[in-house]
């Protein structure tokens, strides 16, 4: 996006929230019904807030094709998200964006994709699900991994069988420790990777994550080993940001600003950089 | 290089007094210190033109420490009150690293997708009126990082000291509309009164290099860094820093900001900006469980060590110049006794 003349992009609209869905015990989905729509690419971000209290970056769940009904999935985890999940239909949020580049959607024609959630992880990554799921015709396969901690915080489960009903698409699903009454995968989210080489072909595909910093580090980390080159991986990684508009200072990997130059990095642009990773 | 003029002191006045503004801030020599003055409001202050550059930078004129940026209620933002105020306003006395200072941080709130509205409105409202360095600060290290103690560009007029009066050289259009109002003010420059400033312009480069040993901040800076990240010298810089923030306060380039939201007034909420550190261990900080907030940069070294990085590395790669005007002010704000320049040459050794 690119600001109107005399514009103030550090000026929040105020949307009011139409519907709020439980995912799981921590994490909350907000859905605003919007006219205007807010037209985004797969990836980019938004800046919602509670008023008087802040904002913080999220990347939309909902399909960019759909820009009229704007969804936003929030893990309660600090200030400002513990205010919103005690915010109902019909109370007001503030909202600006959409604000970074978003996934490179013009790089994927013809080519396999790994998509790689885990925790609240999946939440940007579902928006390009829903990109990835209307342009099927022109990827090869598709390979959906995601994992949580437990099965009850297993994000957007309902999901699941649609997606990997679609021609060329798989789903797969791990949590991190045993329970009773499950018997799918066990184990970290890494493990779940270990046959991405057969299921798709690795010189050509890009691999898309999510999730937080320390699985990022080793998702990156089993994918190189599997194969794939820096820079066929793309980190999401909605770090501290203020602004939003690459001003403030705050979200830098050496010289890249995750607000403006991501928050969907290339792992080839930032790998030389220090504190990539915790 | 624009046209060049003579003013005499009392020339100089009369030059000031034609301009339209409703402040003039500027340098004065004070009990503590030079410190910079609206002088249209106190016109008995002693201007310090002839002194080395004051510790404060003018950045503050650019990009105050708190600003109101956004008015806005459950209905919607309040279009009216989110909007820059400013006044006519001349920065006189400013340095050539200040311009520089000034330079980058157009790099940064004028240029790309987004500009920042609050500082366009100001640059645009704004005179600027340097001046040669005729006085060094014993901290002054310009010249180790391309610059130098006179500015040849950045400038709606620039002021060369003399012996007795001034060369007022003009740089754009709004200053030379300055001289067009008060043509009387002015008189021919002379190849003598020419040859001159730059007999003083040279003899300040000469005291610049004494004072920096020969030493240069060589190109392969960034490299440098880059490669000693983990170097042992960010620890001793860490052991001697108190996390006090001093130094990005008073630097001219650093401009990090946080926004927060609080109430205003009735139903009313402000969006404000301060200006930020990345010493800070908060800086980078995200949300998380109680005991594990996560933030990339946990360690004051690797902020001390970022926080270079950018001045060296990054800025040329984001906008093309260093982070670095060669000002000094940091050196004398620590409160740990950290020398950049001694930093710097130890981990370039």
């Amino acid at each position: 996006m690119t600001q109107a003349l005399e514009a103030n992009p550090y000026a929040p609209q105020v949307a009011r929230l139409s519907r709020v869905t439980d995912e799981t015990p921590t994490i909350k989905t907000f859905c605003f019904d919007l006219d205007p729509p807010l037209e985004f690419r797969a990836g980019q971000f938004v800046q919602l807030g509670v008023p008087g209290l802040g904002e913080g970056p999220f990347t939309p769940s909902s399909s960019p094709l759909d820009p009229a009904h704007l969804e936003v999935t929030v893990l309660r985890t600090g200030e400002v998200t513990d205010r919103l999940h005690r915010m109902e239909a019909g109370e007001v949020c503030t909202l600006r964006g959409p604000y970074g580049k978003g996934f490179p959607i013009e790089k994927l024609d013809g080519k396999d994709v790994l998509v790689v959630g885990g925790g609240v992880g999946l939440a940007p990554l579902r928006a390009l699900i829903y990109k990835l799921l209307s342009m099927t015709d022109r990827l090869g396969r598709v390979a959906i991994k995601n994992g949580a901690r437990e099965s009850a915080e297993l994000l957007f489960r309902r999901q699941y069988e649609d997606w990997a009903s679609r021609d060329g698409v798989s789903v797969e699903i791990t949590i991190d420790k045993p329970e009773p009454g499950w018997d799918g995968n066990v184990g970290v989210v890494t493990t779940i990777l270990e046959n991405v080489p057969q299921e798709i072909d690795i010189p050509n595909c890009y691999a898309f994550t999510c999730g937080p910093e320390i699985m990022l580090k080793f998702v990156t980390q089993k994918l190189l080993e599997k194969g794939l080159e820096p820079e066929q991986i793309y980190l999401s990684m909605n770090r501290r940001m203020s602004c939003g508009v690459g001003k403030c200072g705050r979200c830098n990997i050496g010289p890249y600003y995750l607000c403006k130059d991501g928050p969907d990095i290339c792992y080839a642009k930032i790998k030389d950089y220090p504190n990539v990773f915790p | 290089m624009g046209p060049i003029v003579y003013a005499t002191e009392e020339g100089l006045a009369r030059l000031l007094e034609a301009v339209e503004a409703d402040e003039v801030f500027a340098p004065v020599c004070r009990a503590g210190g030079i410190e910079y003055c609206n002088v249209r409001a106190r016109p008995q202050e002693e201007l310090a033109l002839r002194e080395p550059r004051p510790s404060a930078s003018p950045k503050a004129f650019l990009q105050p420490a708190r600003e109101r940026v956004a008015v806005y209620s459950a209905s919607g933002v309040d279009t009216e009150r989110s909007r820059p105020e400013v006044g006519r306003r001349v920065l006189l006395g400013l340095r050539a690293c200040d311009l520089k200072a000034i330079q980058y941080l157009d790099k940064v709130f004028r240029e790309g997708d987004f500009t920042d509205p609050f500082y366009e409105a100001r640059r645009r409202n704004e005179l600027l009126i340097s001046v040669d360095c005729v006085a060094v600060h014993e901290n002054c290290f310009c010249t180790a990082v391309g610059g130098s103690p006179f500015a040849e560009e950045g400038f709606d007029l620039n002021l060369s000291p003399l012996e007795e009066g001034y060369l007022v050289e003009v740089g754009s259009e709004k200053g030379q509309a300055v001289i067009d109002r008060a043509p009387d003010a002015v008189a021919e420059a002379t190849d003598e009164k020419r040859r001159e400033r730059d007999r003083r312009r040279a003899a300040s480069v000469e005291r610049l290099k004494e004072q920096t040993g020969g030493w240069q901040v060589s190109d392969r800076i960034q490299e440098t860094l880059l490669n000693k990240e983990k170097d042992q010298t960010w620890g001793e810089q860490a052991a001697a820093c108190v996390e006090c923030g001093a130094c990005t306060f008073i630097c001219p380039t650093c401009h990090c900001f946080y926004l927060y939201d609080q109430a205003g007034s009735e139903e009313e909420f402000e969006r404000i900006r301060v200006c930020d550190s990345c010493i800070f261990g908060d800086y980078h900080r995200m949300a998380g469980p109680a005991g594990a907030k996560p933030t990339p940069r946990p360690a004051l070294r690797t902020r001390l060590a970022n926080r270079l990085l950018h001045k060296y590395a990054y800025s040329p790669q984001q906008y093309g110049m260093l982070g670095c005007t060669g000002c000094g002010r940091c050196i004398e704000a620590c409160y740990g006794g950290i020398d950049i320049r001694d930093v710097l040459k130890e981990l370039e050794s």
